[in-house]
């Protein structure tokens, strides 16, 4: 008998330090199950939501909440940690977590379905069009977590392997928003760029911040010293406010700015929904792709069995926002489409760099880095 | 000599798994496999005796062996390290002291524990592979210091014949002859080797020990 209802948990912190991205997340989760309900694919999505509030301690007791309500299929985790502290109980019940977040990469758990960008779809392009067009002298400022140590990791080798050098990596606590160390320290040293992997409210303030003190010094901030980031979205610079929103680059597989009757559809339809904002990110739209794809999924296979839905994803091709997307048999990683933007006064990013076709996941680096670490300084002794 | 730079991603290599439960290697070879590593059929073998010596690359092959199995075979082992000939990661299942020896003295440089976790294959392979590449230079290191132990008797009779024949003290024939060997790009024990051989006239008969060192 095919399957009628499909019972699904979101986790999403609509309250906290990142509950700007979160919130325009679950957004996307509720427009997709929305739409899949009216759509006659032959099942119907009964979400239940649950808001951790940012606490990583409530992670783990929420999912463990929806698993024991005999919930298989859970959307939802923003940052790494929150991803990595849930993933035991997902194993254990042999549940599947739908992670609708671009990350950092170097896992692959076999419970999990990844349909945010890994560090090959956004890391490394931002780091190539920052090499080629601002130069070869990095300060990075980032959130003290995984995310920040592994994309500087990767930028660093990058950099390294190319003759240049990181002048610097400051690392402060989610939600910070103390700075004025940190900006004094980037003008004194003058990098050709700022790579930023702060989250939330402390990258919002650190914008701000940043953009005041070199005004303060004659110094045009976006021109002179841009700030790079895999993870600023359209509602954050909302947030971050008029004085200082323009002139910072984003690597992301999604911005609302693609010009496609797809997105077009999508935006829409958000806006309709969802009128009071926060306004649809590539968050957003990675977990509303999430969804139709579990959906999909889950009706091909006509049973909401963890294991018979893994099997049919592979097979499901979806005309996302974004551009078609899909999931790779080996790593279940997407197939996604990397793009550069510039953001603009208006709130929005302006496209200066898209891939001609979906790129394949690479979440360990397989096909994309050098064999060996790399060694900032060769070892060298003095001998006469 | 430097020491090795970290080995982190390892696509391009080749597993060979020795276990007798061909059946339960799914997770480890799907997880291999996301990494680059190939496991071919032919691969899985059931003792340690199958294993093509000869084929075998320490920078490209890493040999995963089934604590569990009776093997009687043993790898060959290098002579100062006690290195196998290629980086060993050793699968536990009972982990006894006694297997844990039998896999430590199969060269086991790190473990996954049966049945394997997915998660942990890459942090396996990233401690076996770069213990072992860390140990080989270890080994080299000491097949170098051994090397040199070996030639100091040499350096002491250069040092000592210099002395003689240019009248200067120990210290400025040390001088003489690393500079020497500096501009030579030789070792101190291989150019003294060098210089007392011939200036005892075994090699080149009349070769004076100051017409050498004045080149």
């Amino acid at each position: 008998m095919a399957l009628q209802n499909l019972r699904v948990g979101y986790l999403f912190s609509s309250t906290g330090s990142y509950e700007l991205v979160a919130r325009s997340m679950l957004n996307g989760a509720l427009l997709a199950a929305e739409e899949i309900n009216a759509s006659g694919l032959g099942i119907r999505l009964e979400p239940s939501v649950l808001n951790p509030g940012g606490d990583l301690s409530q992670y783990s007791a929420l999912a463990a909440a929806l698993l024991k309500r005999q919930i298989r299929h859970v959307v939802g985790c923003y940052t790494s940690s929150s991803r990595k502290e849930v993933i035991p109980l997902f194993e254990k019940h042999d549940a599947l977590l739908w992670y609708p977040s671009h990350y950092e990469g170097f896992e692959s758990s076999t419970n999990v379905i990844y349909t945010g960008a890994a560090p090959n779809q956004h890391v490394l392009p931002l780091v190539e069009y920052l090499i080629q067009h601002h130069g070869h002298r990095a300060f990075c400022v980032g959130s003290n977590y995984i995310w920040a140590w592994e994309n500087n990791r990767i930028l660093r080798e990058s950099v390294t392997a190319r003759g240049g050098s990181v002048l610097a990596e400051r690392y402060f606590a989610v939600g910070e928003t103390d700075f004025d160390q940190a900006i004094e320290a980037i003008i004194a040293a003058r990098p050709s760029f700022v790579f930023l992997t702060l989250i939330g409210t402390s990258a919002y303030q650190f914008f701000r911040d940043f953009r005041v003190a070199c005004r303060a010094r004659g110094i045009d901030q976006a021109r002179e010293i841009p700030v790079a980031s895999c993870s600023l979205s359209e509602p954050e610079l909302e947030a971050i406010g008029e004085g200082a929103v323009d002139g910072h680059l984003s690597s992301s597989v999604y911005f609302c700015s693609i010009q496609s009757p797809a997105n077009l559809r999508f935006l829409d339809a958000y806006q309709a929904r969802f009128p009071k904002g926060p306004t649809a990110s590539a968050d957003a739209e990675a977990s509303y792709n999430a969804v139709w794809l579990l959906a999909r999924a889950a009706a091909a296979a006509r049973t909401d069995d963890p294991r018979a839905v893994k099997a049919e994803v592979v097979h499901q091709y979806l005309d996302a926002p974004q551009g078609r997307v899909w999931i790779d048999e080996q790593t279940y990683h997407a197939y996604l489409t990397p793009r550069i933007g510039r953001s603009n006064r208006q709130a929005r990013f302006d496209l200066i760099g898209e891939a001609r076709a979906p790129v394949q996941p690479d979440p360990y680096l397989v096909h994309n880095s050098s064999r060996f670490e790399a060694t900032a300084v060769p070892s060298l002794r003095l001998v006469s | 000599m430097t020491e090795p730079r970290l080995l982190q991603n390892f696509s391009g290599g080749r597993a060979i798994v020795v276990t007798d439960r061909a059946s339960s290697l799914d997770i480890l070879t799907t997880s291999l496999d996301r990494l680059g590593v190939t496991t071919n059929p032919a691969d899985i073998v059931e003792s340690v005796a199958a294993i093509d010596l000869a084929t075998l690359q320490p920078d490209r092959d890493v040999i995963f062996i089934d604590g569990d199995i009776s093997d009687t075979a043993v790898l060959p082992r290098s002579a100062i390290g006690r290195l196998p000939p290629a980086p060993v990661i050793g699968l536990l299942g009972v982990s006894a002291p006694s297997r844990l020896k039998a896999l430590m003295r199969a060269g086991a440089t790190s473990f996954l524990r049966k049945p394997v976790h997915g998660a942990a294959v890459y942090p396996a392979l990233f401690v076996g592979v770069n213990e072992y590449r860390r140990h080989r230079h270890l080994e080299a290191l000491l097949e170098d210091q051994d090397r040199r132990r070996r030639g100091r008797r040499n350096l002491v009779k250069a040092i000592i014949r210099t002395m003689s024949e240019y009248g200067i003290d120990d210290d400025e024939a040390y001088d003489l002859l690393r500079r020497r060997s500096m501009k030579m790009r030789q070792t101190m024990e291989d150019m003294c080797k060098d210089l007392v051989r011939s200036s005892d006239g075994q090699e080149h008969g009349e070769f004076a020990l100051k017409r050498k060192l004045a080149d």
